[in-house]
Parts: C-alpha cells; sequence; structure tokens
C-alpha cells in the first residue's frame, strides 16, 4: 500500500519540535520535579557532611558534583544498583549486546568476509541499534488459532528466566544480585525452565514445523542437563559449598578447578552449547528442515526478545562456566590502592578489589564466550540421534570420570580443608 | 483368547465407542514447499511418522516456462539465450548440447580453436555449478563457512568468465559453429594462477567439510543407491558415478575435442550421501587438470567461428546428441523440417532423471536427513522444470 | 549390431542406422515386447528420456525413447531411439514403467504436454503444469502461444 509522504516543510518542522519540547518541560515541571521531591523526602538518605539531606541541599550539590560522591557510594552499596547496574542487568545487556556484534564480525572474519559495514562510521558498531529498530518497528504477525496468552508471554518468560540466572552469578567478591546460600542448585533449577518455554511456545504456534521443533528443543535441552549437573557437581565436591561466591573463594585459596577437572569443564562446555541451542547443536533451529524450528512463527518484537534472551543466556552460562571452572574473578592485581582523579575525585568510590575483580570476570567471561562462538564458524549441524547417544551415554559417562577424580582429591587431603594445595 | 477385534466388535454392542488409532493417524503431512529454505524452487510432500519419513511424492513445476516449445518459435541461433536460462550458472554446457545438435543437422564444421575455446567455457562453468551445488550443500547441513567459502571462490571463476564472454553468468556464448568472440590477452597466465589457489583451497575445503567428523556421521551409510538401482532408475552423473558406474560422457562418447584430454573419470562404489556428495569434488580437482591441458593444447591461433548464413538451416532430420554437464548427460533431441526453426526441441536433463531416485531413497530416512539427501542427488529444479 | 536386430523381428522398422544412433520404429502393442528384449539381451539398461513429437500432416503422435547403456562399455556411446507412432486423436501406448523404471516421469510429462495416454502406468497426471490448465496439451502444433 503506497502512502504519498507530505511535502517537508521547514517551519513546520520547527514548529514540531517546539511542540516536543513544550511538552517535555511540562511533563518534567507538573510531573517529575514533584516526583523527585517525595522519592527525596521518603528514601533514607545518608547525612553528607553532618547535615541531613534535604532535596535542597540535593540541588546544591548539582552545582559542585563533588558532593555526590557520597550518594553515589551509598548507591553502590544498595540491591537496585545491583540488579540496574552491575552485575546485573546493563551489565549484562552491554555483553550480550557487544557479543553479538563480535560474533558477527568474528564469524564474518572466518569466513573470508567482512560482516556489518555500513551501520555507523566505524566498521558497522551501530548494526545493532539497527537492527534493534528495525524489529521494533516490524508487524507481529500471529498465526490464526494459536494460543494467544502463551504466543505472548513466552518471550517474555525466555528473557525473564535467562535475566534470573544472571542473577545467581557474582561477578566480583560481594556484588552479586541475589546471595543464595544454594545458588547453583538454583541456577539448575532455573534452567530447567527452559525446555518448558520452548515446547508451550511451539505448541502455541499451531503450526508443524514449530510443533517438531519444539519437540527437538525439548528432547536436546533434557538430554544435556544431566552431564550438566554432573559436571558441575565435581565442582562442589571440590569446594565443599553450593554458594557461588564460595566456589570462588575455594579457587582463591586454592588453585583453578580446570586443572583438576579438565573433562568436567569440557562436558560443562559442550552441554552449555547444547542449552544454548548454538552450532552444531541447533536443530531446534535447523534451518534447511524445519525452517525455523520453534521460533517459525516468531516475528518482530518476540524473535527480538528471544534473540536477547539467548544471548543474555549465553552470557550467564559462560560467567557460570568461569565461576565453576576459571577462578571467577581470580587474577593478579593490577589497579593501584589509591587514585586520584583531577578534576572530579572518585577516591571515595573506588575499590581496588572490585575493579581488579571485575576486569579479570569480565576478560574471562570474554574469553570463554568466544570460545563458544568459535564452533558456529567449522561445524555443521548435529543429528538428532547422534546428539541423544551423545548426550545420554557419553557425556554421563565422561562426567563420572571427574567425579571420582575430586573424591579422590577430597578423600586423599589434597584439597579441601586442611589440604596439601590449599594456600 | 478373544483376539482385539471380537473384543472391538463387543464394546460397539456394548455401546462404548472406543476409536482405534488409525495407521493414518500417526502421520504427519509435511509440505516442503516452495517456500522452505530447505527446497529451493520445488516441492515435495511428505508424511512422516514420529522421525522417520514414509512417503515422499516430488512435485515440480513451478518454474516451468515451456523451453520446448519456446524454441519452435524461434530460428535456432536466436534460441540460444533463453535455452540458457534453465541452468544459468552451467549455462555453456547447456548451450553446448545444443550447438552440437544443430551442427550435425545444418553439417556445420567447427574450426579448432572454437572447440578448444568451447570446452575451456564448459569446464570453467562446470566448477562454477559445482561450487554453488557445494555451497547450497553446506547450509543445508548448517555448515555457514561451507557456504561462505565456495561462494567466495567461485568469484575467481566468475571473473574469468567474465573476461572471456563479457558477462557473469547467462553468457550466450556458445553459438552453433563456434564461440562468439576469441579469447583475451594475458587470459592464460591469469588462468593459470587462479588454478593453482583454487587446488589449494581445495585442500582446505576438504579439512574443513569432508574430513569433519559430524559430517561423516551424517552422509555415512545415509540412503545409499546400490548400483543395479541407480542404473536401473537410470539417475545420471556424479549420482551415478557414486554408485559404482564410471559413465562420462567425455569419456564413453568424446565430443569436439575430449578425445586428445587425458583426464580419469572420478567414481567412489558406496552409493551412500558421503559418496555423493564426494564425487563432485573430486570431478572438481579434475576439472583444473584438464582447464590446464585444454590451455597448453590450444591452437595459437585461428578462426574460433565457422562463417554461417543468417538462418542457419539443413536438410529434414533429426538428432540426438548429449554433453556431460554438471549434473550428467544433458542431451538434445532435435527434429528438424528443412526451416530455420526447429520443428521440435526435446531437452533431456540429468535433474529430471535423479528426481526419481528421491522418492525412493528417502523412504525409511530421518526427517533431519531430508536435506542431505535431496540434495545430494544434484538436483537443480529450474533446470527440471525447463 | 543392427543385424543382431534384424534377427529379433520384422515387427521393427529401421528408420536409420547412424554410427552411434540408431532409430528403430515399432507397434505400439509391440513395443513391450521390444523394450524388454533391448533391456535383457542387448544390455540397453534405461531409458535416458522419453518425449514425443506431433506431426499434425500426418495426423500421428511419435513417443520416442532414447535407450542408453550405462553397463556395457561397448555400448557406453550408442543411443537407440525407440519410437511408436499413434494416432493423434485417441492416443494411447502401453507404458513401459514395468521394462525401465526410468519412465515414469518422463511419460507423465509427455501425457500432460501431448495428451499421450499410457495403458499401464500408475499416475497419468499434472506435473509440471499448473494444477489449473485447462487448456489442451501446449506440446500439439495447434496451441499456439499467446501472442505469436
Amino acid at each position: 500500500m503506497a502512502t504519498y509522504p507530505q511535502n517537508f516543510r521547514f517551519g513546520e518542522f520547527v514548529g514540531s519540535l517546539i511542540w516536543l519540547i513544550f511538552w517535555i518541560l511540562v511533563i518534567v515541571t507538573l510531573v517529575g520535579l514533584p516526583l523527585i521531591f517525595i522519592i527525596l523526602f521518603y528514601v533514607p538518605l545518608p547525612p553528607v557532611g553532618g547535615q541531613v539531606l534535604t532535596p535542597y541541599l540535593f540541588l546544591t550539590m548539582v552545582v559542585d558534583p563533588s558532593r555526590t560522591m557520597p550518594i553515589i557510594q551509598h548507591l553502590m552499596t544498595t540491591d537496585l544498583f545491583r540488579v540496574a547496574m552491575f552485575p546485573g542487568f546493563t551489565y549484562a545487556a552491554l555483553i550480550a549486546a557487544v557479543t553479538i556484534f563480535v560474533e558477527r564480525k568474528f564469524l564474518a572474519k572466518m569466513q573470508l568476509r567482512v560482516g556489518p559495514l555500513y551501520a555507523g562510521k566505524i566498521e558497522g558498531i551501530l548494526q545493532l541499534i539497527a537492527d534493534g529498530l528495525k524489529l521494533i518497528a516490524k508487524e507481529i504477525i500471529i498465526p490464526s488459532g494459536a494460543d494467544k496468552p502463551m504466543f505472548w508471554a513466552a518471550p517474555i518468560m525466555f528473557v525473564a528466566t535467562a535475566a534470573a540466572v544472571v542473577a545467581l552469578i557474582p561477578a566480583a567478591q560481594g556484588y552479586v544480585v541475589a546471595d543464595v546460600d544454594v545458588g547453583l542448585l538454583a541456577v539448575f533449577a532455573i534452567l530447567g525452565f527452559f525446555p518448558l518455554i520452548a515446547l508451550l511456545f511451539s505448541w502455541a504456534s499451531n503450526s508443524k514445523y514449530p510443533f517438531i521443533g519444539g519437540l527437538r528443543a525439548l528432547h536436546q535441552m533434557i538430554a544435556f542437563e544431566i552431564p550438566f549437573i554432573l559436571s558441575a557437581l565435581s565442582v562442589v565436591i571440590l569446594s565443599g559449598t553450593l554458594n557461588l561466591t564460595g566456589i570462588v573463594e575455594s579457587q582463591i585459596q586454592s588453585y583453578w578447578f580446570i586443572f583438576f577437572l579438565p573433562i568436567s569443564a569440557f562436558v560443562f562446555y559442550i552441554s552449555s552449547l547444547a542449552e544454548l541451542e548454538r552450532i552444531p547443536f541447533d536443530l531446534p533451529e535447523a534451518e534447511s528442515e524445519i525452517v525455523a524450528g520453534w521460533l517459525t512463527e516468531t516475528s518482530g518484537m518476540i524473535y527480538g526478545l528471544l534473540q536477547l534472551g539467548s544471548y543474555v543466556k549465553t552470557y550467564a552460562l559462560a560467567a557460570l562456566f568461569v565461576v565453576l571452572f576459571l577462578g571467577g574473578w581470580a587474577g593478579p592485581m593490577v589497579f593501584p590502592p589509591q587514585v586520584q582523579t583531577p578534576l572530579i575525585n572518585i577516591a571515595p568510590l573506588y575499590d581496588q578489589q572490585a575493579a581488579n575483580g571485575t576486569l579479570w570476570f569480565t576478560l574471562k567471561t570474554f574469553g570463554v564466550i568466544m570460545l563458544m562462538l568459535l564452533p558456529r564458524g567449522i561445524s555443521p549441524r548435529i543429528r538428532i540421534d547422534i546428539l541423544l547417544h551423545t548426550g545420554w551415554y557419553k557425556l554421563i559417562v565422561l562426567s563420572f570420570i571427574n567425579i571420582f577424580v575430586a573424591l579422590a582429591l577430597i578423600y586423599g587431603n589434597i584439597l579441601g580443608p586442611g589440604g596439601l594445595l590449599v594456600r | 483368547m478373544t483376539s482385539l477385534e471380537d473384543k472391538f466388535e463387543e464394546s460397539k454392542k456394548l455401546g462404548l465407542q472406543i476409536v482405534r488409532e488409525s495407521e493414518e493417524d500417526r502421520l504427519m503431512t509435511l509440505s516442503v514447499g516452495p517456500q522452505h529454505p530447505g527446497s529451493g524452487h520445488f516441492r515435495f510432500t511428505v508424511k512422516v511418522d514420529g522421525d522417520y519419513i514414509v512417503y515422499c511424492d516430488p512435485d515440480p513445476g513451478y518454474v516451468h516456462r515451456g523451453e520446448e516449445k519456446m524454441c519452435e518459435y524461434r530460428n535456432v541461433i536466436q534460441n540460444i539465450p533463453h535455452l540458457e536460462r534453465p541452468v544459468i550458472h552451467d549455462s555453456s554446457n547447456i548451450t553446448y548440447s545444443y550447438s552440437l545438435a544443430i551442427e550435425e543437422l545444418a553439417g556445420i564444421e567447427v574450426p579448432r580453436r572454437g572447440q578448444y575455446i568451447r570446452a575451456l567455457a564448459s569446464e570453467l562453468n562446470r566448477q562454477v555449478y559445482t561450487l554453488y551445488w557445494l555451497a547450497i550443500y553446506g547450509i543445508f547441513l548448517g555448515h555457514s563457512t561451507m557456504f561462505m567459502w565456495p561462494t567466495g571462490d567461485r568469484e575467481l571463476f566468475i571473473d574469468l568468465l567474465e573476461a572471456l564472454t563479457g558477462a557473469r553468468v547467462t553468457h550466450a556464448f556458445n553459438i552453433p559453429g563456434g564461440v562468439r568472440n576469441d579469447i583475451p590477452d594475458g587470459f592464460k597466465d591469469w588462468c593459470i594462477r587462479q588454478m593453482r589457489y583454487f587446488q589449494k583451497r581445495l585442500k582446505e575445503y576438504e579439512d574443513i567439510f569432508y574430513n569433519m567428523p559430524l559430517f561423516r556421521q551424517r552422509t555415512e551409510g545415509v540412503a545409499v543407491l546400490s548400483k543395479e538401482d541407480a542404473v536401473k532408475l537410470g539417475v545420471a552423473g556424479s549420482v551415478l558415478r557414486a554408485s559404482g558406474v564410471p559413465y562420462d560422457i567425455r569419456k564413453a562418447e568424446p565430443y569436439d575435442i575430449y578425445n586428445e584430454i587425458d583426464f580419469k573419470v572420478q567414481y567412489m562404489k558406496t552409493g551412500d550421501c558421503f559418496a555423493r556428495s564426494y564425487v563432485p569434488f573430486l570431478d572438481m580437482q579434475e576439472s583444473c587438470h584438464i582447464i590446464e591441458q585444454l590451455l597448453d593444447k590450444m591452437p595459437q591461433s585461428g578462426e574460433v567461428r565457422a562463417k554461417l548464413q543468417p538462418n542457419p538451416k539443413g536438410p529434414p532430420g533429426e538428432t540426438y546428441r548429449r554433453v556431460e554437464s554438471g549434473r550428467g548427460a544433458l542431451g538434445y533431441y532435435i527434429v528438424s523440417d528443412g526451416t530455420p526453426k526447429p520443428y521440435r526441441v526435446k531437452i533431456s536433463v540429468g535433474s529430471f532423471r535423479n528426481m526419481l531416485a528421491l522418492p525412493y531413497l528417502l523412504v525409511g530416512q530421518k526427517l533431519a536427513d531430508m536435506p542431505a539427501v535431496y540434495w545430494s542427488l544434484n538436483y537443480w529444479p529450474v533446470e527440471a522444470d525447463r | 549390431m543392427e543385424e543382431i536386430k534384424k534377427k529379433f523381428g520384422e515387427l521393427i522398422k529401421v528408420v536409420f542406422v547412424k554410427p552411434l544412433r540408431i532409430k528403430i520404429q515399432v507397434e505400439p502393442r509391440d513395443i513391450v515386447e521390444v523394450a524388454t528384449f533391448l533391456r535383457d539381451s542387448m544390455g540397453f539398461d534405461h531409458a535416458e528420456s522419453a518425449g514425443g513429437t506431433d506431426y499434425p500432416k500426418e495426423n500421428q503422435i511419435e513417443v520416442i525413447y532414447h535407450l542408453g547403456s550405462y553397463t556395457r562399455e561397448d555400448l557406453g556411446a550408442h543411443i537407440l531411439s525407440l519410437t511408436a507412432r499413434t494416432s493423434r486423436d485417441d492416443a494411447r501406448l502401453p507404458t513401459l514403467i514395468n521394462v525401465y523404471k526410468s519412465v515414469e516421469y518422463h511419460e507423465r510429462e509427455t501425457f500432460e504436454m501431448l495428451g499421450v495416454y499410457f495403458e499401464g502406468h500408475p499416475r497419468n497426471e499434472r506435473f509440471l503444469l499448473p494444477e489449473d490448465w485447462a487448456d489442451i496439451p501446449p506440446l500439439r502444433k495447434d496451441f499456439r502461444i499467446k501472442g505469436r
């Protein structure tokens, strides 16, 4: 359907801009400012320099930025910061976004081409924003006869579940959104929800190819959960705790677990590739056989949400790998104890341990993510019977080997409390 | 012990409606239609029981343009551009066969240099087609690198063809009587350099694709076509050679100057998917040798085209000539009645014959094998529809 | 080569003999017998193509099978064309599908393109033409392409 664009008039354009600014000013003064005042009245804030933090004092701090330091320092200890910024939503979304872009470039270089090039001045760096805008603007087509509540709820549940896994993973000492004593068990419980979402969504699509794809997703994810859990079990045996922060601390005390449990790490890596539906395990989405598998009927933002959830899950499982096997945030100290910045002194905000931990955690997670991206350029897709055979027979046997090694190390008093290798 | 039938009858008397599961309930009909990333311009209906295919019915005709009918309305030279459209990548071969048939009917003698250049274009086009086929085979199996690499390397040959003929794919280079133009200067050295580079690339294909354990697991032993069945079903080209029949028209019935070129017919005995995907690869290596020999043995100078009248015509008669194209024996049956327009042109393509093997091979395979088996039959949907 | 053909029968009429191409013509009712003999004794083990030509002047349709040999080395280059002529108004031929399995799709195509009914062929149906084709079979000479 063709629509005729209106002729561009400069006066109308300026008029529309002024209209926009007018509305922004109205909303900010009538709604925004009172909201800030209400918050500042009711939210407990720390006293600043011996004075109670009233809204007027707050507004004077806008003039002198160094006075906002204590507030930010206080904020960094709250839960809100952990959920929204680090290691929660912003951090995970940032890493997911960078992963998508890096994956496309990395894959392109392996395949003798260039990847995204035109969006953005430097080598297509704004490609992700372009893709996001495109997906938001697309029409969402729901097949007739589809189960509408499930159809709309499934992508949101997918992202929510992936975010829930992210919430359990510590990124630096003390920086974890939910410090649960049985953290590892909670991670596996949440991961068990993914096949259910896939199956329900494919059934709700009311179409044959998604149905086949959903069944394949179910088979694949369930088959690989057991080697997943068994390989993590060997880590739990060595560290003695299910708490993820505790696992990292026990690795800081001795050596990284990958040296003792290489086979478990390998099994964990393969299982996480299968959980993420990445090539070579992307049968639920096998393009040439079942169109797009259980994602066939998605379009527009539903597809965008599913892809985002998939990449957040990638970050989550890679971070889990780092926490379990690669020592979490442990690494040689590369940050100075104190730091002095010229204009705005961020010395009160600076925490040497946290910065070092964050750096090493990010580097290691990124390394593991690159390792997960690598098979995409190398191998074809596996077939369902080979996959099930691998998951149920070979990987379980392999993971048992390392359980025995871990038990031997504990009972031989090499690791564990008072062990030989414990520093 | 009453049987199930008796119990069923009893229950009906009691008024209970017990519905027995019939065979048909278990089957799910899938239409691997043209709107499918795994099928091309072709549709086949597949009935699936769980994960196993029990029935397959091909349904071509989505790209049928009536080539044979159109040929009767144009004279023999005007037929060349639309006749090469069925296979745009392999366009030299499909017009090569046509030119041979017309030359036989009209009694035209082609000069030797023209014959060499024709064979050169045919070999280059065969490489282009086989690389494209290999690329799509890779993506059907989910191997995206194997899609990008052959498509990129294909550009080498397309550049060569562009320098030779002026167009990238459908170049209308062969005409009855020879070729249109001579080869440009510097072509020979450039071509030999590309062949050397390409042979190195072929080694890399083998490493990443043919020696990859996942690929081997997926294709070895799958959909075996035995030698007797291959002959009985009349399949052609690489499918036939993969089942153990060393039949290549360039050796069996050498046309033009192929009896002066020394090459081996590559064949494998196993007849499974892996053999069918490996034989074109071996063919590509042989083609490289053939191209080098052609460039060496070409006469240095001479005419490339016979002098023709504007409307070539010959005495009434009929002829059947064939050429080995990327897919198999491509034959033309032309009936002429003495006028410049052919009376009847029948094109016999390898893809149409290979299509017969599809329902025969797919029954009993898993659904996941479907793209591997379907594409390994070297089937080009546009050509089969003509 | 052709003496062995003469040994077989009086039923066949040799149209021409060229170095690698032989064309023989048989009556429709004898075609299955001749084809079986060619396959079993002569070694022509597959039909490379099967098509038809329309001759409106003689009011006949000629169906031609090109037979080739994959297994016999000496016959690898030969193509034997086996033809049969039937009248245009009621074109029927016995099918060769039991002799040469490879003609299944070719005969279906000839049915829809020329209107020749093959008796014994399991599916004489639309193959390449669209499902809503309502015209005469296109390869007949009285079918004119629109605009020409």
